[in-house]
């Protein structure tokens, strides 16, 4: 039986049918749920392995991008969705949801302590939304990322700029727990240079994961470039395998992230 | 008592200074003043729960911000907070946690925001940032200076609640057996009030009041105040469009029938089995065929006025209303795509013209204008999930005073649901009124008419209406993506223009009548009266027809998602429209009077073609210069800023989006997969020229009609599966000029819409966008907006692998222009630059246009064609250099032979229709020009391995050059 995946959907999330669509993609068997189901029901999560919260504008990010949906989560769910987390699952946050996860405090989670909030995604630092491909450069030992070296995928967020205090921050270093950060098209750092930077992030990161590797809350959006044809490049691409005479490629860097999740639960 | 909660961002670490601070000081620094901002996020409310831990943690972040901080080390204090009744969104969702977190009343809680400023800056400029950053006529600013801050202790809370006194109020009778005169009043002021103030204007004309007077002499009774408020709605230019339904000279059966529906009725008829079109006219949206199993819907709409006054508020409050016009198709489609369009003043420029002739309230800054709807079809379109890839920005300084603000969406519904044809709905006799989403409040009452008095401060509620796209994302996500394949409803419409008013009484046709009980409409405040009620304006709201047994089941279901829905009557069969309001009857009204009463207004018109001599003037010396220059123009240059703020890419379903190739360049159509087991795209685009009214509105109607197809096509769209949409935005429609213009207008598009075979599947018009006021010395001022006409194209293309973007894609590629240029320059941006108007203005050559698209078609088929560009505003010129910028490419071109002796510069910027650029890989050009045989097709060079675009050798300019140029203009908004 193939792992099962939970997309949770409602009050402004907007990318889940994309989301399920990309692990659907990959084998996975899976459903979308209104957060209210899941609240009324929470014995639902013991059906799936994988939790996908995915991007969107909960409460369209009044009070703060996902703080609102957090506070319902914590005020409603709190107690099974740690209890998912503690299980063999994973758990994954795409922008909105990416939020949404640093505000529970399921990330960083330094000595597994899930609750404790201590990194802000916030306003990017030129105050305006951005929607646009990005460059990124993934290290991380985390079951999503396995074998993915970088990314070319698309940001669409308003605030997606990773605050921490220093302290948080080296301890994220050294631990492992940035998993991708914006970089060049040539790899190299982005070191705060807009637009290859596109929020102000603090060390350009992209992506962080729980110690365990096993959540990961990540800004931009691998569902939005899964397929070739979604690239920004796209028309160069296939205009070079027309001239060349070679098949298109029909994947693109983003659906790794979902074979991974799939692969994870095969072994 | 009110409690005051203050979220304070952190400023003492340098790298966690707030984006919206640093925006601000960005703000100042450009007046001249070094200040540093830090904000504060204020909610107040009479609910005691706001100091509890729970909402205190959901509102603020304790890694950025603290609590109730003690606020110091400040010159001044700005608040800017809502006034009473305007819809505070993040006071909803405050107010939300609240209830989420067991608050034991259910006071509302509001939102305000607290700017701590430190620098040199006087009172005046402290006022100076608060007009900038605030609009009066929604919200309320305070300004302290720091002594005053501290000696008030604070900035003091203040709760912005609706209070009405009114709280007995019932429906009035109103007399009819008076003169004329007295008539005329009564239609241009409103009913009178008890106290002889008037409630504002109906818009009705005598003769129209007459026919009302007539009516209830029948009836043997007097009207009461809700039933000529109805009327009004109901015959109004904006819901009957009786200028385009009048007779109007030789045309009897009006503009609208005999020229655009009559379009689409003839192909219609001539396409036979081959027809696209599904629904035409007669729903919220369009809908054609986009495949098996899927209609695709798209409807245009404007909101001119509002946006003049509140842009951000009348942008959201479009784009969130028309997003419900696709809901409101058939069974309810799914919006898959956003489109905008502004026709603005230069943002550059400052304009002294105000509303009162004492000079005391300026109009809106074009900058202001164009930030706030830029940022309000962010707001509603990011949040409402739904790409936002196409649109447009034209500027012309006669926008000033009336800024125009298309806003559309495409929708995708099956064509069968629970085996009916999901574009067909109706009301049954017996079905429940229900009505879904927000609460009724005082909102857009006499939306049109934004009276000063009104709005004046202490006004309880406001006629300014903003947006709340999450309250909306609920119901829709609820409908189109689970209640509408349960079948548990007959009929669905949106809330649009006259409220309740109008979605019922529209509703009613299909059932033949209506009973509704005011009482039961849930409130946002106590104290309306019952007229108020029923046309107010709120947003958010969706009327359907419920089948008696569904009711509960419906209800309940929302319910779960959030979402308020209430039974508020009954469709009947009657023939009356009937309301009831604590336990008496209102109105009660013939159904027939209320939808077909209205007398007829015969139109007259005339006609006078604009335009002078053609300029006579020495050939430019500097041609390189004069390609920057004209690339620097506001209709040329690269909006990337709109566009980058616009989510293109969510539903992950773009394939070619705003910006093309490398060198990210603006396309004029835009291609998305809705359906991921579908390879089939949407091609979406649009053509205007409104400066092309100054000469032949003729022209300026059909050159945007050929524009908005030929881009599409450029792009792949199959020029057969294509259909059209027309916005017609007019001036003094009341003057037999501008109606001769208007005539004109139009039939030029039946006329180009026939030869082409691309029928109209929706329309809106706005038929007054002219602004009366004054100047700085009390003159009055009419500053009209050029007649507008905008087509706006929606097609497929059979495969996204066909796609064509504009970007060169090789060096060694051969550049072609299909489609003969001309000497017309009339109306142009290259005459416009040189101060002309001139006398050539562009036409369309339909027969040679028609061939060309259709051998088009066929070699985007064949895959033959590398990359392409429609040519439009700056002529060839223009279109070459986005083509070397987009593909960071050199291009070696020689025009020699294009045009005969046409001199360089007009053979370089002449607007000609009908013409595209494409570039052909070597190997492809034998195929490629056999398929263009028959039509304009001529070689002009190569993609070259230079830095530069290289025409005719005169003009030599560097890819990274025309790149600046391209992008310099609104690089900083």
């Amino acid at each position: 039986m193939s792992a099962r995946v939970l997309v949770i959907a409602g009050y402004g999330l907007n990318c889940e049918e994309e989301t399920l669509h990309a692990f659907k993609y990959c084998g996975l068997q899976g459903d979308i749920r209104h957060i209210n189901d899941v609240i009324e029901a929470p014995q639902l999560l013991n059906e799936y392995n994988i939790l996908a919260i995915p991007g969107g504008f909960s409460y369209g990010d009044d009070t703060g991008s996902g703080n609102a949906f957090a506070q319902k989560i914590k005020l409603a769910l709190w107690q099974p969705l740690t209890e998912f987390v503690a299980r063999d699952t994973l758990t994954i946050g795409i922008c909105n949801g990416c939020q949404i996860l640093s505000n529970l405090g399921l990330v960083p989670a330094f000595d597994r302590q899930y609750g404790q909030r201590v990194i802000a995604v916030t306003h990017n630092i030129n105050a305006r939304y951005q929607c646009r491909w990005v460059d990124l450069k993934v290290d991380s030992a985390s079951p999503w990322l396995v074998g993915v070296e970088s990314m070319h995928i698309p940001v669409a967020h308003g605030e997606g700029r990773f605050i921490m205090d220093a302290g948080v921050h080296s301890l994220l270093r050294d631990n492992g727990q940035i998993a991708a950060r914006y970089c060049k098209g040539n790899g190299n750092p982005a070191n705060g240079e807009f637009p290859y930077n596109p929020n102000g992030a603090m060390d350009d990161i992209a992506a962080i994961t729980d110690q365990t590797g096993k959540v990961l809350a990540i800004m931009p959006h691998p569902e939005r470039g899964m397929f070739t044809w979604q690239r920004d490049d796209f028309d160069v691409l296939k205009d070079t395998a027309q001239r060349e005479g070679t098949d298109l490629p029909e994947n693109a860097d983003g659906i790794r992230v979902f074979q991974n999740a799939a692969a994870y639960f095969q072994e | 008592m009110a409690f005051r909660i203050e979220i304070l961002a952190q400023n003492e670490d340098i790298s966690f200074k707030d984006g919206r601070s640093i925006e601000i000081e960005h703000i100042l620094r450009g007046q001249g003043i070094s200040a540093d901002v830090r904000i504060v996020d204020v909610y107040t409310s009479e609910n005691d729960a706001v100091k509890a831990s729970f909402f205190t943690d959901s509102v603020a972040n304790p890694v950025t911000q603290n609590i109730n901080a003690r606020l110091d080390d400040f010159d001044w204090a700005l608040e800017i907070g809502f006034l009473p009744g305007v819809t505070d969104n993040v006071g909803h969702t405050a107010s939300e946690l609240l209830a989420l977190g067991g608050a034991t009343n259910d006071n509302e809680c509001y939102t305000s925001r607290l700017y701590l400023i430190k620098g040199d800056m006087k009172r005046a400029d402290v006022e100076n940032l608060a007009a900038s950053l605030s609009n009066t006529l929604i919200q309320r600013n305070v300004i302290k200076s720091y002594d005053e801050f501290k000696a008030q202790g604070g900035m003091g809370a203040v709760i912005p609640k609706v209070q009405l006194d009114n709280q007995n109020a019932g429906a009035d009778e109103v007399d009819l057996d008076i003169p004329d005169a007295m008539l005329e009043k009564l239609g241009k002021e409103g009913i009178a009030n008890a106290d002889g103030t008037r409630r504002g204007p109906l818009g009705l004309s005598l003769l129209y009041l007459k026919a009302i007077q007539a009516y209830f002499k029948k009836e043997g009774r007097k009207p009461t105040d809700i039933e000529i408020e109805t009327l009004a709605q109901t015959w109004s230019e904006h819901c009957k469009h009786t200028i385009f339904a009048s007779p109007i000279d030789e045309v009897k059966d009006g503009l609208y029938k005999h020229y655009i529906k009559r379009a689409t009725m003839e192909i219609r008829e001539e396409r036979g089995d081959d027809d696209i079109c599904v629904s035409v006219f007669s729903d919220n949206a369009g809908g054609i065929i986009f495949d098996d199993n899927y209609l695709i819907t798209d409807k245009v709409e404007t909101h001119n006025s509002p946006s003049a006054l509140d842009p951000f508020g009348g942008a959201i409050t479009g784009i969130v209303g028309v997003n419900r016009d696709c809901l409101g198709f058939g069974q309810g489609a799914k919006p898959v795509i956003n489109r905008y369009g502004y026709c603005l003043a230069d943002p550059r420029k400052a304009f002294r013209y105000f509303r009162d002739a004492k000079a005391t309230m300026p109009i809106l800054q074009p900058d202001t204008i164009m930030k706030g709807v830029v940022a309000g079809v962010e707001a509603g379109g990011n949040q409402s999930g739904i790409p936002t890839p196409q649109g447009f920005t034209v500027f012309d300084d006669r926008y000033v005073g009336k800024p125009l603000v298309f806003v559309g969406t495409i929708g995708l519904i099956p064509r069968e649901i629970n085996g009916k044809p999901g574009h067909v709905k109706k009301a049954n006799p017996g079905d429940k009124i229900v009505m879904l989403g927000g609460r009724v409040g005082r909102d857009g009452i006499h939306g049109a008419t934004f009276s000063s008095v009104a709005l004046d401060e202490g006004s309880p509620a406001t006629a300014v209406q903003i947006g709340d796209p999450i309250t909306q994302k609920k119901f829709s996500d609820a409908i189109v993506k689970e209640v509408r394949d349960m079948g548990l409803y007959s009929a669905i419409t949106d809330n649009g223009a006259g409220g309740l008013s109008s979605s019922v009484g529209e509703m009613a046709e299909q059932s033949g009548g209506f009973c509704l009980d005011l009482d039961l409409v849930p409130l946002k405040y106590p104290g309306m009266s019952p007229w108020e009620i029923w046309i107010s304006e709120s947003q958010e709201r969706m009327t359907l027809a419920v089948p008696p047994e569904n009711t509960d089941k419906l209800i309940a279901f929302f319910a779960k998602r959030g979402c308020e829905a209430t039974v508020i009557g009954e469709y009947t069969d009657s023939g009356r429209a009937q309301i009831n309001w604590h336990g008496e009857t209102i109105m009660d009204m013939d159904m027939d009077f209320l939808h077909d009463g209205l007398p007829e207004t015969p139109l007259v018109t005339s006609f006078t073609r604009g335009g002078e001599q053609e300029p006579e003037f020495p050939e430019p010396a500097d041609y390189s210069a004069l390609l920057c220059n004209m690339l620097e123009r506001l209709n040329i240059c690269s909006k990337e800023f709109i566009g980058t703020q616009y989510d293109h890419n969510v539903q992950g379903s773009a394939v070619l989006g705003p910006f093309q190739g490398k060198g990210r360049v603006m396309g004029d159509a835009s291609i998305t997969r809705p359906v991921f087991d579908s390879l089939k795209g949407v091609v979406l685009s649009q053509g205007l020229f409104p400066r092309y009214s100054d000469i032949d509105t003729g022209s300026m109607a059909r050159s945007g009609l050929d524009m908005a197809v030929r881009s599409a096509v450029a792009a792949g769209a199959d020029f057969f599966q294509l259909a059209l949409l027309d916005n017609i935005c007019w001036c003094s429609s009341d003057e037999p000029e501008r109606l001769g213009q208007l005539k004109r207008a139009v039939e030029g598009i039946y006329n180009l819409a026939r030869d082409y075979g691309t029928p109209f599947i929706s329309g809106k018009d706005s038929m007054f966008n002219d602004f009366k006021g004054y100047d700085e010395n009390g003159e009055p001022v009419k500053i009209s907006a050029p007649p507008t006409l905008l087509t706006s194209s929606i097609g497929v293309i059979p495969d996204v692998m066909e796609s064509i973007s504009l970007a060169p894609k090789a060096v060694g590629d051969v550049v072609y222009v299909l489609g003969a240029t001309h000497d017309e320059c009339g109306g142009s941006e290259y005459y416009d630059l040189l101060g002309y108007t001139g006398n050539n203005v562009p036409d369309v050559d339909a027969e040679k246009a028609r061939l060309l698209y259709k051998c088009y078609t066929k070699a985007a088929r064949k895959r033959v064609i590398a990359s392409a560009i429609p040519v439009g505003y700056g002529g060839l010129g223009a279109a070459l250099a986005k083509m070397a910028i987009a593909g960071q490419m050199g291009m070696d071109i020689n025009l020699a032979d294009v045009a005969g002796d046409l001199r360089l510069d007009k053979l370089l910027f002449s607007e000609t229709t009908g013409r595209i650029i494409v570039t052909v890989s070597p190997p492809r050009v034998k195929a490629f020009e056999k398929l263009f045989n028959r039509v304009y097709c001529k070689r002009i060079g190569h993609i070259a391995y230079t830095e530069k675009l290289n025409i005719n050798n005169v003009l030599k300019v560097d890819i990274a050059a025309l790149d600046e140029h391209y992008k310099k203009p609104l690089k900083d908004y």
